[in-house]
């Protein structure tokens, strides 16, 4: 299986605090990792170093073999690399529809202002009919056209996961997808995102709270703790071992 | 020799250095009026200068107008009226716009700061009589002169307002640092939600510090009128950009460093005053704006802290630790509306601009003509700002600037070149749009309201020192003769008649308009609408926001030269002061965003507006129309014309809520109505309408 991202030696400190030492994370084609750790682990700076929001001090980001440690956050999108957000991050006046739209636009990359300019601009149809089979596949075949104020937070998570996927994705990052949804509407999220994957392959990257999402979405998981890799493995027995419990319960007998 | 030059050049330092610290000081108290409130409501306050300007000109009012003696003036303009000013805008105003963005805020401190004078000017009954310069606080103020060093001699007043700041700024350490409101100020600036949580009101503190920054800055625009021949508005608007560039010194933040910064910003300005001449003996190209040079110091100093110091941005974003708990601001009204609103939309502007055009052209007299062209060839300017405000949500406050660059570019060709001036004005708009995309490289970096705070600064940089330079602004021959610029022929048509001239700014006016709503439909208008949206969304799909608003810029830069280009052949001179200054083109901005800025037809009514409100809607001349006779227009005609930018500057106020604009909005709801009453004839009457509303009877 080949290697799609590849994060080697990862060290950011902020104002003389290490958030990470020397963090080693692979993720593997069609593959479903999970990142999970205590609050304050590191788990969103890793994430955010991954992305390009922030530079590490030290440690070098491979995208399918390729170094892109110097490469701004829409480079490295444009190689392939989406996200969604924990604090849901939809373009305000935009419809659903119109949020892929952009999204299949930007991966074209054939916008030229002569072009809007001559009128060839607006959506084409072949353009829409590629994002209503991603609304289709995602369920929300009947909300295209609505704004996005009218959209739950599911359903804004999965415009968010839409969006992505029109960016022909390898890597998808995932930032607690499950934060504000109950308990049903996490495991709807979790099936969707399942045939989602089943359909495109791409390798997602999960940094969730949910126990039981982790458990049952992911096949391998990497668990952080004051900024480093603890432990590493296939996630059910990352999360029955002590060393998870006790970074996240603290010692075993304080917790019962 | 070489040491009587080095004690020399000691002796004129220490003179500078002396000569600097009164304004230094003046600059300081504005520096500290703005920090207060940027720090405790996070508003940007551009009106701090409107402030000070109503203060000096109540003072200037009680005693000139009204004989008072220098201490119940005192009173009644510092320590009454700049408190209770300051007051009234954080309860009224700021304290309902909590949760808005930074940019909506400083985009109603623009409007404040356009309709603060004129309205304050229109209450009181103040005009600004030219050639009077405003007296001090002390007696014989700039006539009795101390030179305790034998190397500067300090007038009374100067020495007065350095006595004054001094008070004032040791007043505000013992607040800060000995009474509890000051403790609960200096909690507030580090967390405001962290504050409520113990107990604190923070409301109340902000209106204190509201109140006391207004203290500040009146107190500051008492003591630096006597600098000024003449009080106007605009100079006071340029303190405050001082202020400004002061209080950046300090990070925009700190209280001890923005005092600093106002202090050294004056010495600077006192020692490039002192030290400039010298240089400029040999290098030539210094004489021009020698003196011009000392004037945009602050605006350079303020243009470089930004550009090289990006950090500067961050200051307030990564203070509160519960930031994160504010609500977001309020959602916005949909970019989209209803088809069959649109095509009404078109319907009616076309039709309503080819009946006025018939008319204007068959039988408007010569001024008719002249006003209604200026109106459309403004509107075609102010498109420049449907295109960075209203596509790309951008705050440029340098319109003018690209504007006057396109003016000035067909002067020059056709002067000294001769160029053909249509052509000259595309090539104007073309440099335009060069300068802009050049400047758009440090400034977009920047982001948000730093971006505003950039083209200002850009703005009265090109205002003081650019348009001096005779391969600009035409230099001393320009001053005799104004800047010429001829009426073109274009193949049959001799655009020289005013008539033919209508139907050329008509075209252009529908060419860009049209090129605006391709954009706005296109790839480039869905990917600003994106960035507006969201950037960190934007970016995640592979948008880069930089060449994105890079683009906007350039268009932006471009249509504004273009237009800049057609106003100044159309009067046949750039007449760049009361065209293009920084200060009328910051009342463009408001006028836009007042009506709407993300619509062409928003632009068409601001450039109506600017031309035209005063001729037809408070001179009476409409209503007389409407009764057909001149003689039954009622008495209270003529309307003040201050009316024009106290009604669009408070305008702005509705910004943070509905960025689409008054006319947008009001439309909208009306077609929504519309709508409904549609619905509700073909359906007949709603049944749960109607049980609510028995439901509302019975109770």
């Amino acid at each position: 299986m080949t290697t799609v991202l590849r994060a080697s030696h990862i060290t950011r400190s902020f104002s003389g605090i290490r958030a990470l030492s020397d963090v080693d994370l692979e993720v593997a084609a069609g593959e479903r990792v999970g990142l999970i750790g205590p609050n304050g682990a590191g788990k969103t700076t890793l994430f955010n170093c991954i992305l390009g929001v922030l530079r590490p001090d030290r440690g070098t980001v491979e995208l399918d073999g390729r170094d892109v440690s110097d490469l701004p956050v829409h480079q490295r999108a444009r190689l392939g690399i989406g996200r969604t957000f924990q604090r849901i991050e939809l373009f305000s006046e935009s419809t659903v529809r119109e949020h892929l739209l952009i999204a299949e636009r930007t991966r074209r990359g054939d916008g030229r202002l002569w072009k809007d300019l001559l009128g060839r601009g607006r959506p084409r149809t072949d353009e829409i009919d590629r994002c209503d089979e991603v609304l289709d596949l995602l369920g929300l075949g009947d909300l295209a056209d609505e704004p996005i104020e009218h959209l739950s937070l599911g359903q804004g998570r999965l415009v968010e996961v839409g969006r992505a996927l029109m960016t022909d994705p390898k890597l998808l990052l995932l930032d607690e997808p499950s934060s504000g949804l109950d308990h049903d509407e996490t495991a709807d999220l979790a099936t969707t995102l399942r045939t989602v994957q089943d359909a495109q392959g791409i390798a997602i990257l999960l940094v969730e709270h949910d126990v039981e999402f982790v458990a049952g979405f992911t096949e391998r998981s990497y668990v952080l703790d004051f900024g480093q890799v603890i432990a590493q493995g296939p996630t059910a027995e990352m999360l029955a071992s002590d060393a998870v419990r006790e970074a996240y319960l603290g010692t075993l007998d304080v917790s019962s | 020799m070489a040491l009587v030059l080095a004690a020399s050049v000691g002796t004129d330092l220490l003179r500078a250095l002396l000569q600097g610290t009164p304004p230094g000081t003046v600059y300081a108290l504005i520096a500290l009026g703005f920090v207060l409130t940027y720090k405790t409501s996070g508003v940007f306050n551009l009106a701090l200068g409107a402030q000070a300007y109503i203060s000096a000109a109540m003072y200037f009012q009680a005693r000139n107008a009204w004989g008072w003696s220098t201490v119940p003036a005192l009173v009644l303009s510092v320590f009454l009226l700049a408190p209770a000013l300051g007051l009234a805008l954080e309860h009224l105003v700021f304290r309902h716009l909590r949760t808005s963005t930074a940019l909506a805020k400083l985009v109603v401190t623009i409007g404040l700061s356009v309709a603060l004078p004129s309205l304050f000017e229109l209450i009181v009954g103040f005009e600004p009589v030219a050639g009077t310069t405003p007296q001090g606080i002390v007696p014989g103020g700039a006539t009795v002169f101390y030179d305790p060093f034998g190397v500067y001699a300090f007038s009374r007043n100067e020495l007065t307002a350095v006595g004054v700041a001094l008070l004032a700024v040791t007043l505000l350490v013992v607040l800060f640092r000995f009474t509890a409101i000051g403790l609960q100020m200096r909690a507030v600036v580090e967390s405001p939600r962290l504050t409520e949580l113990s107990g604190v009101n923070s409301d109340r503190v902000s209106a204190f510090a509201w109140a006391l920054s207004s203290l500040f800055a009146g107190m500051a625009g008492v003591l630096i009128a006597p600098r000024f021949n003449t009080l106007a508005a605009p100079d006071f608007f340029n303190l405050v950009v001082i202020g400004i560039a002061a209080a950046a010194i300090g990070r925009l933040v700190s209280l001890p460093r923005a005092l600093v910064g106002g202090l050294w910003l004056g010495i600077f300005i006192a020692v490039s005053q002192t030290f400039l001449p010298r240089w400029s003996d040999t290098l030539t190209w210094l004489q021009p704006i020698e003196k011009d040079l000392t004037t945009a110091m602050p605006f350079v100093v303020l243009f470089g802290v930004l550009v090289l110091w990006p950090a500067i941005r961050n200051t307030r974003a990564a203070t509160d630790p519960l930031g994160g708990v504010d609500p977001p601001p309020p959602s916005l009204a949909s970019d989209s509306r209803s088809p069959g609103l649109t095509l009404a939309t078109r319907a009616f502007g076309v039709a309503f601009l080819t009946i006025t055009g018939l008319v204007v052209f068959f039988r408007g007299d010569a001024s008719w003509q002249f006003v209604v062209t200026q109106a459309v060839i403004l509107s075609t300017i102010f498109l420049s700002i449907t295109v960075i405000t209203g596509l790309a949500g951008q705050i440029s406050l340098c319109q003018g600037t690209f504007a006057a660059i396109g003016g000035f570019t067909v002067f020059q060709l056709a002067d000294r070149f001769a160029v053909s001036v249509l052509l000259a004005a595309l090539i104007g708009a073309a440099i335009a749009a060069l300068i802009g995309a050049v400047l758009s490289l440090p400034v977009l970096r920047l982001g948000g309201i730093w971006v505003a705070i950039a083209t200002l600064a850009f703005a009265y940089f090109f205002d003081s020192v650019m348009i001096k330079f005779s391969w600009v602004g035409g230099g001393e021959s320009a001053l005799l003769q104004g800047t010429r610029i001829p009426r073109p022929t274009l193949g049959p048509w001799d655009l020289s008649d005013d008539r033919a001239f209508l139907v050329l700014a008509v075209v252009v006016f529908a060419v860009v308009g049209l090129a605006v709503i391709q954009i706005r439909g296109g790839t480039v208008g869905q990917t600003l609408r994106a960035l507006r949206g969201s950037e960190v969304a934007a970016e995640s799909i592979g948008i880069s926001a930089a060449r994105a608003r890079m683009a906007a810029f350039a268009v932006s830069a471009f249509i504004a030269g273009l237009g800049g280009a057609l106003l100044s052949i159309q009067q046949r001179n750039v007449n760049y002061s009361s065209n293009f200054s920084p200060f009328a083109a910051l009342f463009w901005l408001v006028l836009v965003v007042s009506l709407g800025a993300r619509t062409v037809e928003g632009a068409g009514y601001a450039g109506a507006s600017y031309t035209l409100f005063d001729a037809v809607i408070l001179k009476g001349t409409f209503l007389g129309w409407i009764l057909r006779s001149a003689d039954h227009i009622p008495g209270f005609f003529p309307i003040s014309a201050k009316w024009l930018f106290i009604l669009f500057g408070l305008g702005t106020l509705q910004y943070a809520r509905h960025p689409e604009g008054a006319v947008e909005y009001g439309k909208r709801r009306a077609g929504a109505r519309v709508e409904a009453l549609v619905t509700r004839l073909r359906r007949g009457p709603d049944p749960v309408e109607v049980a609510l509303s028995t439901e509302e009877s019975v109770r």
